[in-house]
């Protein structure tokens, strides 16, 4: 196969494999067969591009260039970048573990289940291979689309008002860059991102800022995650807490930063005071909350900020930290959705007054959550450790007061993390955990322990994605070159 | 040769650990016991390897790097995967297998039975190779990783009779205080990557020689707050004494003779850096000393067996951060080391009473146990002497030289030394305190009630015979070196961390402090004898004294209301008075709000389509106009 096909495959295979399960009436077991076989066709075609991208070399690679809008400049391009590269590879392991979960627990409307779950790999893989601003666009909001229905559609009672609100906030968000996409556009000549060149408009910047921070999320944009975490299936959270919200940091690095220099300098303490506020006030809220998927989800949020503040403080060590933060956080907040799921299918609840001392007698239950929930609270020697460490050392360099704020965060996650594992799995047996229980079932350890084996194979090797990200040792540099 | 046995030192308790893990319930309990004991045993193997490999160098050249690959990069900072191999990371490896080994075999027998062997051993062995990490790694971060996976492996285990509540929180507090350290350890690290770029010992300790007085002061507490917190010494102690909620082996191996020495351990490996910034060290030595009388006071009243040497251990490393703290690096090496020998004989010992009584830890019903456990009391008694420090026994030749190296140190060595001295009265009234309780006189009701005479004999061979080595080495591990005429671990420790010259004493005050400290040891003897042997005299009552001393001075209280309280207070309000009325507005007492707002939006929501366009379209318009109107 073509290099530069590749990408074309790894977003197209799933968006129209998509529309086959749309049109054609397969039986419930053979939707979810395909859905689940084309997803691993695309991780195999994503470890194939991993395998043959250039590292040292800077510059889009695997790329395909056709018009659209000839006069208006947009064109369909799309490529990778290292860092691109790795958050595709997220996406693509992440919601292969989604589907192989949704596969497992049966699903009902199995075609358009399935369906929307393909149509989403397909679009956020685009978001993370889009170089065309509208091409962005367009990815951005494709993604939604099959998110609403999924939460819609095979959500928790409180479904309705989750989506409603998760529509209401997204689309407004969307609003602004739409308008930001338009203005930049028009400004530079081209739509196209490599193409074109800086623009120093801070309302270009705070129409794209408050898009990403809607999607991040960031302090004061979060109203809709809390709902929408806890209402959605479990494997639908999995991918919006791994994948989905990471187009809202990406965004940030890949647009506003990368485009908008000097707007960028501008509010950088804004930025980064909101992500000191996501971080510290995400985990305080984590450490009260008093159900399973509050905690991760008030977790997955604070860590968002942890990133946002590697990106905005626009250092070499943070660039790169945030960058493995982001793989790092992907993983281990998919892998912790999906065992809150198991635990949820065994007692009917996330509430801690009815959960506890499921440790006993489920040791693969333990070992995977434990496991799982030690990397969350980034246990020095594990990936999200060496990624929340650089992104703290970089933010030193800029000033010692942002690293020693953020610093109360690592004291913060042991202390909700541990909480949240103890109220699970240790003490007294919660009244709806049953005797009868069981561990996690083979099919279980299937899709999540490929997750944890991602975590653990990073933390033998963070430099794997830390030093792969930019293709200078100085992402200061790439990033103020455009990645050119 | 030196590089493979440390890494095969390494790696053969994490490949138990992966092992027992892997195999799960395919193989039997007493088989991952046993592979976990094999794998430490691997491990003790290396170390000797490497240790024999560096004694053929001459002493110069006695360092090696091994780095398996790098770990982190990012811009230009770089930090490999690697080992150091030196005499001081010999040192500790000979320690923590050696004793790990011999622990970790008592542990067959002494968790023979429970319900969840495997996962016991799993830990055992992760925490082996954690503490080896520490003590091999090869830069700063890779320290810092072992730093953290002790940690961890210190709190599942704290933490593995995890029905107990009161063991979950113990377990939790132990991480959370060491979380504490762990970010100041980590803001350390950041001052030296801003300055020179670099966690490599070598180069951030150039690094610290070019750094403002102030910033070298900010590292060296840095790194103080991880050392403190691991160790256990004020103000970052309280964990301790709850950590004795885990199974005793535990407590012998993390809590006492290997862990919570890594501070210890940090201190002497960083002494560039403190000796930059003199003024933390000093710090250091006076946190040891301070923390070296309350605990030796708070013991006097403890009841729990495993409790009384807990706070003993804080009292002991105490001693060992005084004299690093002073520049007498050796010294608090070599107390490191024969503390590990008598503290894990204690431990052990008391393990024995304890599995022999059914899991009683209270001293008051242990009265005249020694009657029927003639060998185990012998035990303890050697171990009790070590403590004290009477000669020949091992802490004699190593704490002595301790208290002697605070004498040169200027008009502040002189209270150190006073402190020093008065602990070692302490201990010798605590320890024989316990040790008169328990042992001696016709055996309790309680005792013959409970004792377990079953087996005939004090305890399986895998439990008496660690226990009969450690006993040995409690008397004979002190003769190594007696100083200052006989000092081969200071030579040996000499090429990475050289005695600093202030903290070197003469023979005339090695002779008077020894002298002092075996008269006032002996004077704590004898008080115990009369108090609590003999009973000529009745115990002394201090009420006020003996409540704050029972409430351990109260810091518990006091964090609670200091720390905890208020950071969930504020927790507490960001999610009733913050979150939910305004952000989320979904609360079930906000339900009215909730349907306001609904109906609100339902309004919005005519079914229209040319209204959603209209809407759209009008939105679009006015930001496109201000964007543009405003570039």
């Amino acid at each position: 196969m073509d290099a530069s096909s590749l990408t074309d495959w790894l977003i197209w295979l799933p968006i129209g494999t998509a529309i086959v399960l749309w049109i054609v009436p397969f039986s419930r077991y053979w939707t979810g067969g395909l859905a689940l076989l084309v997803s691993l066709l695309e991780v195999a075609l994503w470890i194939e591009q991993a395998a043959r991208f250039d590292f040292g070399t800077s510059g889009l690679q695997f790329e395909t260039k056709a018009e659209w809008f000839k006069d208006l400049h947009v064109s369909y391009h799309i490529g990778f970048y290292g860092f691109s590269l790795w958050l595709a590879g997220l996406a693509v392991i992440v919601m292969a573990a989604c589907i192989a979960y949704g596969f497992w627990v049966g699903r009902d409307r199995a075609r358009a289940y399935f369906g929307s779950m393909l149509f989403l790999t397909g679009a956020t893989v685009a978001v993370f291979a889009a170089q065309d601003l509208l091409f962005f666009y367009a990815a951005f909001e494709a993604m939604l689309i099959p998110l609403y229905v999924l939460i819609g559609v095979w959500g928790g009672p409180n479904r309705s008002h989750a989506t409603l609100k998760f529509v209401i906030y997204t689309m407004a968000g969307s609003l602004f860059m739409l308008a930001a996409v338009i203005v930049l556009g028009l400004q530079q000549g081209t739509f196209d991102l490599v193409d074109g060149g800086t623009s120093t408009s801070r309302w270009i910047f705070l129409g794209f800022a408050v898009a990403f921070a809607v999607k991040s999320p960031l302090f004061g944009f979060h109203g809709w995650l809390p709902d929408a975490y806890r209402e959605a299936p479990p494997e639908v959270t999995a991918a919006l807490s791994g994948v989905i919200v990471k187009a809202g940091t990406y965004g940030f690095l890949r647009i506003a930063i990368t485009k908008l220099p000097e707007p960028t300098a501008y509010f950088r303490t804004t930025l980064l005071a909101f992500g000191l506020a996501s971080l510290i006030y995400g985990s305080l809220l984590a450490f009260r909350v008093r159900d399973v998927r509050g905690v991760i989800a008030y977790s997955s949020f604070a860590q968002s900020g942890l990133i946002v503040l590697g990106l905005f403080a626009g250092t070499d060590l943070a660039y790169d930290g945030a960058v493995l933060q982001m793989i790092a956080h992907g993983f281990v907040s998919a892998g912790l959705f999906l065992v809150a799921g198991a635990v949820e299918r065994r007692t009917t609840t996330g509430d801690f007054a009815l959960l506890g001392g499921m440790a006993k007698g489920r040791p693969a239950l333990a070992t995977v959550f434990m496991t799982l929930g030690i990397l969350t609270l980034a246990v020095p020697g594990s990936a999200n450790f060496a990624g929340e460490f650089l992104i703290l050392a970089g933010l030193f360099q800029r000033h010692w007061a942002w690293a020693a704020a953020g610093a109360t965060g690592i004291v913060l996650a042991a202390m909700y993390t541990l909480r949240l594992i103890s109220a699970v799995l240790h003490e007294a047996r919660g009244s709806t955990v049953a005797d009868e229980a069981l561990d996690l079932r083979p099919a279980e350890l299937g899709v999540i322990v490929p997750l944890v084996a991602c975590l653990l194979g990073l933390s033998i090797w963070p430099a794997l994605v830390s030093h792969r990200s930019f293709a200078r040792d100085r992402p200061t540099q790439t990033i103020g070159a455009q990645f050119k | 040769m030196i590089p493979a046995g440390a890494w095969i030192c390494l790696l053969a308790p994490l490949a138990g650990t992966l092992a027992i893990t892997l195999c799960g319930t395919r193989i039997s309990r007493v088989t991952a016991a046993w592979i976990s004991t094999a794998s430490v045993a691997v491990a003790f193997v290396g170390a000797i390897v490497a240790f024999a490999g560096l004694l053929g160098e001459t002493p110069h050249k006695r360092s090696h790097l091994s780095t398996a690959w790098t770990w982190l990069e990012a811009g230009t900072f770089k930090a490999g995967l690697s080992v150091l191999v030196d005499p001081l990371s010999v040192f500790m490896m000979l320690i923590v297998s050696g004793v790990g080994m011999l622990i970790v075999l008592y542990s067959v027998g002494y968790m023979d039975g429970d319900d969840e062997e495997r996962r016991y051993f799993a830990y055992m062995s992760f925490f082996v190779f954690s503490m080896l990490l520490l003590v091999q790694g090869g830069n700063l971060l890779i320290l810092l990783a072992g730093w953290g996976l002790v940690g961890l492996s210190s709190y599942l285990l704290i933490g593995f009779w995890h029905e107990r509540p009161v063991a979950v929180a113990a377990a939790k507090k132990a991480f959370i205080m060491n979380a504490l350290g762990d970010a100041t350890m980590a803001l350390a690290f950041f001052v030296l990557i801003l300055h020179g770029r670099s966690l490599d010992f070598g180069i951030a300790f150039a690094t610290s020689s070019h750094l403002s007085s102030t910033a070298v002061n900010l590292v060296a507490l840095g790194l103080l707050g991880g050392a403190v917190a691991k160790s256990a010494q004020i103000p970052l102690h309280t964990w301790l004494p709850d950590a004795m909620e885990g199974p005793t082996p535990v407590s012998a191996l993390i809590h006492a003779a290997t862990m919570v020495t890594a501070g210890v351990y940090l201190i002497a490996r960083t002494h560039p850096i403190f000796e930059q910034a003199r003024t933390i060290g000093l710090v250091a030595a006076g946190t040891g000393a301070l923390t070296l009388l309350v605990a030796g006071l708070v013991a006097l009243v403890q009841t729990d067996i495993k409790r009384v040497i807990a706070y003993s251990t804080m009292s002991q490393i105490g001693y060992m951060f005084l004299g690093a703290g002073l520049g007498a690096y050796a010294n608090g090496e070599f107390h490191l080391m024969t503390h590990a020998f008598f503290k894990a004989l204690l431990f052990m010992a008391a393990g024995l009473v304890i599995h022999a009584l059914a899991g009683e830890q209270d001293i008051r019903n242990m009265q005249g146990i020694g009657r029927l456990m003639p060998r185990t009391r012998w035990a303890f008694l050697i171990g009790s002497l070590a403590l004290v420090g009477l000669p020949p026994f091992a802490g004699f030749f190593s704490k002595d030289s301790i208290i002697a190296a605070a004498m040169g140190a200027h008009w502040y060595g002189w209270i150190f030394w006073v402190c020093a001295l008065v602990g070692t009265f302490l201990t010798g009234l605590y320890t024989f305190r316990l040790y008169f309780i328990v042992f001696p006189g016709e055996p309790s009701p309680f005792v013959r009630e409970h004792y377990d005479a079953h087996h005939g004999k004090e305890g399986p061979w895998t439990m008496t015979v660690p226990v009969g080595i450690l006993a040995v080495l409690a008397v004979i591990g002190g003769w190594i070196q007696f100083a200052p005429l006989w000092t081969p671990v200071t030579t040996w420790l000499a090429p990475v961390a050289r005695t600093l010259d202030i903290a070197e004493p003469t023979s005339w005050e090695e002779g008077i402090s020894s002298a002092l400290a075996v008269a006032l040891g002996l004077a704590g003897v004898a008080v115990a004898w009369m108090l609590y042997a003999k009973r000529e005299r009745a115990v002394p009552v201090v009420p006020t004294l003996q409540r704050a001393l029972e409430h351990k001075f109260y810091f518990d209280e006091l964090y609670d209301a200091l720390f905890y309280r208020p950071s969930a207070a504020i927790a507490e309000w960001s999610r009733r008075g913050f979150e939910e009325p305004v952000v989320l507005a979904a609360g079930p007492e906000l339900g009215d709000e909730t349907q306001l707002v609904g109906r609100g939006v339902r309004r919005l929501q005519t079914g229209l389509i040319r209204t959603y366009v209209l809407a759209l379209a009008g939105g679009l318009a006015v930001l496109a106009v201000v964007f543009l109107s405003v570039r």
